[in-house]
């Protein structure tokens, strides 16, 4: 038997098409707009397809026993029971009591933690994102119809259809689980004229463990850590050689896990400053970074692009403002990404607000990227 | 079922022993007796106990349920499954070359040095190349061998800052490996939209840190590298060298010399183009061909001929280059492998090897428009002895692994699966040259009949194969959880 908790954010999207750059504590100006419902749509195509896949897939999981954990109404059981599931299968674990909030969602994910799920399916944007995370953690995995307006987190499926393809190949066994991102814009801000796009968490959503045939290729099957600490092995090196005073550690799961493989507890949305192996400074701010910077003369910052959008400064980390980066120097910055989020990931972005220190750092239109032990990659950049 | 059937699994030794059985095969013991030390002693050593003719069916059954190019088309693309004629197995049995011994003096063995420096002589014309060592004994022997020397070429030249290779996103995942362990760092260049390596890339990396370039032309989707004499070139400029990777080699043999588009050092696959048995690990050969300034540094020993011309006589001596890398093996190398590539090159002359080049490529293409338009094309452009499809069909939710595991019931080897890494669903196709046209159009309908059944009855595809011993296997759950013992 297998539990999915499934819940749709009805409102979700809505502010989008009126020009809102959101929905969040909009929602009646955003109706007074004219604006029309849009996850229901979303999330009915997805678990159509999800429906007709499971009916038409090989025995083993056409049969597997699933029940659908999910909210009453509009937030799930609607759309569950409109795209072909069955009504035993389906059972309702909480009930919001009036028009549903981001309350409703975290509650309802509260429930859903009670049950032993495999996989939180869920439907809307960001907002929505964040709201299951801050309940959720790692403890499961979480996969997102997209339906917001914004939806920069590496938790999405690229369409709903898509996203019913991962779901399924997630039942079949056939998928991993890997930590991605998720990030949110600050909705108030940006309706004013500023676009600042922060790091809330990161949390576990199935992944495409990349096959390959054992004759030719490479491995590179290997585990996202194995990975990771074949970066870390490799930058220890690199510092070492090139005798390294200060290592700033930015944020995120891939420089985190750089930072336990050296024994040292990093904050995981923060900026850290490590020198001769021991941690100095965490969750620094930018008058901070700027102290240490004039304190040592050698210096490294890591950096890791956010998974699928790219950005490697602008996003999540903004501490590491244009004075930060000059004073760095843009040759100091190493960029690091596993094989896996590379895939996903085409092109690196810099945006610190500054365009001729981005221009500096995207290079002639590629940049190095260590996705390994003695192994870099060359990376298209775009402004 | 019967026990010989091919379709059963068969039992492993240990299921089949049984306590008393045995081969006494063994002569009297005509030494004295002494007693093993304590601590070498067993008390059971998990033997198998079994007659002779056990232990012969067993591996005739075993055997029996290989899938080989002798018994069926194997298109598995990178690998070049052609059929291996049987005179090159004749001739590798010939007793003077089956029954010497590596350290017999060479004046007693210069047949089988003779045969050496021919075929050294026979790839450094092919290739285009000035000197050829056979010791390599794989494709990715040759690789590391190739970046040894490279080091060894740039330290000589005071040259220590070049501490990079470059190597295509579309090249054999043995390239970064052979970079690693030969002390330098990987960087790999994107591909362009054309399944070509991108020259706007590559222009922004050339610069000192270069130790070289490791290039496989045409590369693993098949496609000829259009601006490799550019590519080369931009390499030169800066100082470094070009390596070719000469697994592919099938598709220019007689017809492009390697050389003569600037690389300075490859390796040969002997097991590939020259037509030896290969897979499961061996023998293979990967002689290494270079240009003149990197002749010196060549692993030894090489053969060489000696004229004397008072007495109207040539003789053949062992010789390693003055500022060798080293042995790369404690002896010459897969001799009997040069042998079975000798009589294969003799048996087909240049004009031969380049029909084959040509035929080869032919073969691919056939295939390729046959099924264009059933499959999507990594790239649609004219491809040389190899091509890439997509295993996707519109609507359907079978998987590339679905189409292949199908391909078995229909008794062809599938194709190379997931590979290259930067298709999806990636289906690589090799025929060869040595397939004729009924055994292609079969194939073809083969995977024509499969894309209707992804369509009409996908679960036949998501549970294939279903005319196997075993069916479908967990491979995640293999590679992650291995289980190595029988018992």
């Amino acid at each position: 038997m297998k539990r999915i908790g499934f819940l749709i954010n009805p409102i979700a999207g809505m502010g989008g098409r009126v020009g809102l750059k959101g929905t969040d504590g909009v929602v009646d100006e955003a109706r007074k707009l004219g604006a029309q419902p849009v996850a229901p749509q979303r999330a009915a195509e997805a678990m159509r397809t999800l429906s007709r896949m499971l009916a038409n897939a090989e025995p083993e999981l056409k049969l597997m026993p699933i029940r659908w954990l999910t909210c009453s109404g509009s937030m799930g059981e609607d759309i569950l029971r409109s795209s072909g599931f069955a009504k035993n299968d389906i059972e309702i674990v909480y009930t919001p009591s009036g028009e549903s909030t981001a309350e409703d969602t975290r509650l309802a994910v509260q429930r859903f933690l009670g049950h032993d799920i495999a996989l939180i399916l869920f439907c809307g944007g960001d907002g929505t994102a964040r709201d299951i995370c801050s309940i959720v953690g790692l403890k499961v995995p979480i996969l997102g119809i997209p339906s917001g307006v914004k939806m920069y987190s590496g938790v999405f499926g690229t369409s709903p259809a898509r996203t019913a393809e991962i779901a399924c190949n997630f039942l079949r066994g056939g998928l991993t689980t890997v930590q991605a991102e998720v990030l949110d814009l600050n909705e108030a801000r940006y309706r004013e004229g500023e676009w600042i796009v922060q790091l809330f968490h990161t949390v576990l959503t199935p992944d495409e463990p990349m096959h390959v045939q054992s004759a030719k290729a490479l491995i590179e099957d290997a585990s996202d850590a194995e990975v990771k600490n074949a970066i870390a092995e490799f930058l220890l090196e690199l510092f070492q050689r090139d005798e390294i005073e200060l290592v700033l550690l930015g944020p995120g799961s891939t420089v985190n896990s750089v930072g336990n493989r050296w024994g040292i507890k990093k904050t995981l949305l923060g900026i850290d400053a490590v020198v001769q192996g021991k941690l100095v400074g965490c969750d620094l701010n930018e008058r901070q970074i700027l102290n240490l910077l004039a304190e040592f003369k050698t210096r490294k910052l890591v950096l890791s692009p956010i998974g699928a959008q790219g950005f490697v400064l602008g996003r999540g980390n903004l501490q590491l403002s244009p004075d930060v980066i000059r004073a760095i120097g843009s040759q100091n910055i190493m960029v690091i990404a596993t094989p896996a989020k590379l895939a996903r990931t085409p092109v690196l972005r810099f945006d610190t607000g500054d365009a001729a220190l981005d221009s500096e750092l995207a290079g002639d239109g590629y940049i190095r990227v260590i996705t390994g032990y003695r192994r870099r990659r060359l990376v298209k950049t775009m402004l | 079922m019967p026990e010989t059937d091919k379709h059963s699994i068969e039992k492993t030794v240990y299921e089949l022993s049984s306590t008393g059985r045995s081969t006494n095969l063994m002569p009297e013991c005509d030494v004295p007796e002494t007693e093993l030390p304590v601590d070498l002693l067993r008390e059971d050593l998990h033997l198998s106990e079994l007659s002779e003719l056990d232990v012969v069916r067993h591996f005739i059954h075993l055997s029996q349920r290989n899938f080989s190019v002798d018994g069926g088309f194997y298109p598995l693309g990178s690998c070049t499954m052609k059929y291996n004629p049987k005179v090159n197995e004749v001739c590798a049995r010939l007793e003077g070359f089956a029954q010497s011994h590596p350290l017999q003096r060479d004046d007693t063995v210069q047949g089988n040095l003779a045969l050496m420096f021919e075929l050294q002589e026979w790839l450094k014309e092919i290739g285009g190349f000035a000197a050829v060592s056979l010791q390599p004994t794989a494709g990715a022997q040759g690789e590391l061998t190739a970046l040894l020397m490279m080091r060894a070429y740039f330290r000589d030249r005071g040259e220590t800052g070049r501490t990079q290779i470059l190597i295509p996103d579309s090249a054999h995942g043995t390239n970064p490996a052979s970079t690693t362990m030969a002390g330098f760092e990987a960087l790999e260049i994107p591909s362009d939209e054309h399944g070509n390596l991108d020259l706007a890339a590559l222009r922004t990396v050339c610069d000192v840190s270069v130790a070289g370039l490791m290039i496989t032309n045409p590369n693993t989707l098949g496609l000829f590298e259009r601006d490799i004499e550019t590519i080369v070139q931009c390499v030169h400029d800066c100082g470094g060298l070009v390596y070719g990777d000469g697994a592919n080699m099938n598709a220019l043999a007689g017809v492009v010399r390697p050389g003569d588009l600037g690389i300075d050092i490859m390796h040969y696959n002997l097991h590939k183009t020259f037509g030896t048995p290969h897979g499961g690990g061996g023998p293979g050969s990967g002689p290494l061909g270079v240009s003149e300034k990197l002749a010196d540094y060549l692993p030894g020993p090489m053969v060489r001929q000696t004229n004397n011309t008072e007495k109207l006589q040539f003789s053949f001596s062992l010789f390693t280059p003055e500022k060798t890398i080293g042995r790369m093996n404690s002896h010459f190398g897969s001799f009997g492998v040069f042998v079975r590539a000798y009589a294969y090159i003799l048996q087909h002359g240049a004009e031969g090897l380049k029909q084959n080049a040509l035929h080869a490529v032919l073969n691919a293409n056939y295939l390729r428009e046959l099924l264009r338009s059933v499959y999507p094309l990594s790239h649609d452009r004219i491809c040389m002895h190899e091509f890439v499809l997509q295993g996707k069909i519109e609507g359907s939710s079978v998987r590339a692994v679905d189409i292949s595991k199908r391909l078995l019931d229909y008794d062809f080897h599938p194709p190379t699966t997931y590979f290259p890494l930067i298709v999806s669903e990636a289906l690589m196709i090799e025929p060869t040259e040595t397939e004729n046209k009924q055994t292609l159009d079969a194939f073809a309908e083969a995977l024509k009949v499969i894309a209707r059944e992804a369509t009409d009855n996908p679960e036949i595809l998501h549970t294939a194969p279903h005319t196997m011993p075993v069916g479908r296997l967990d491979e995640v759950r293999a590679a992650r959880q291995l289980k190595l013992r029988g018992d």
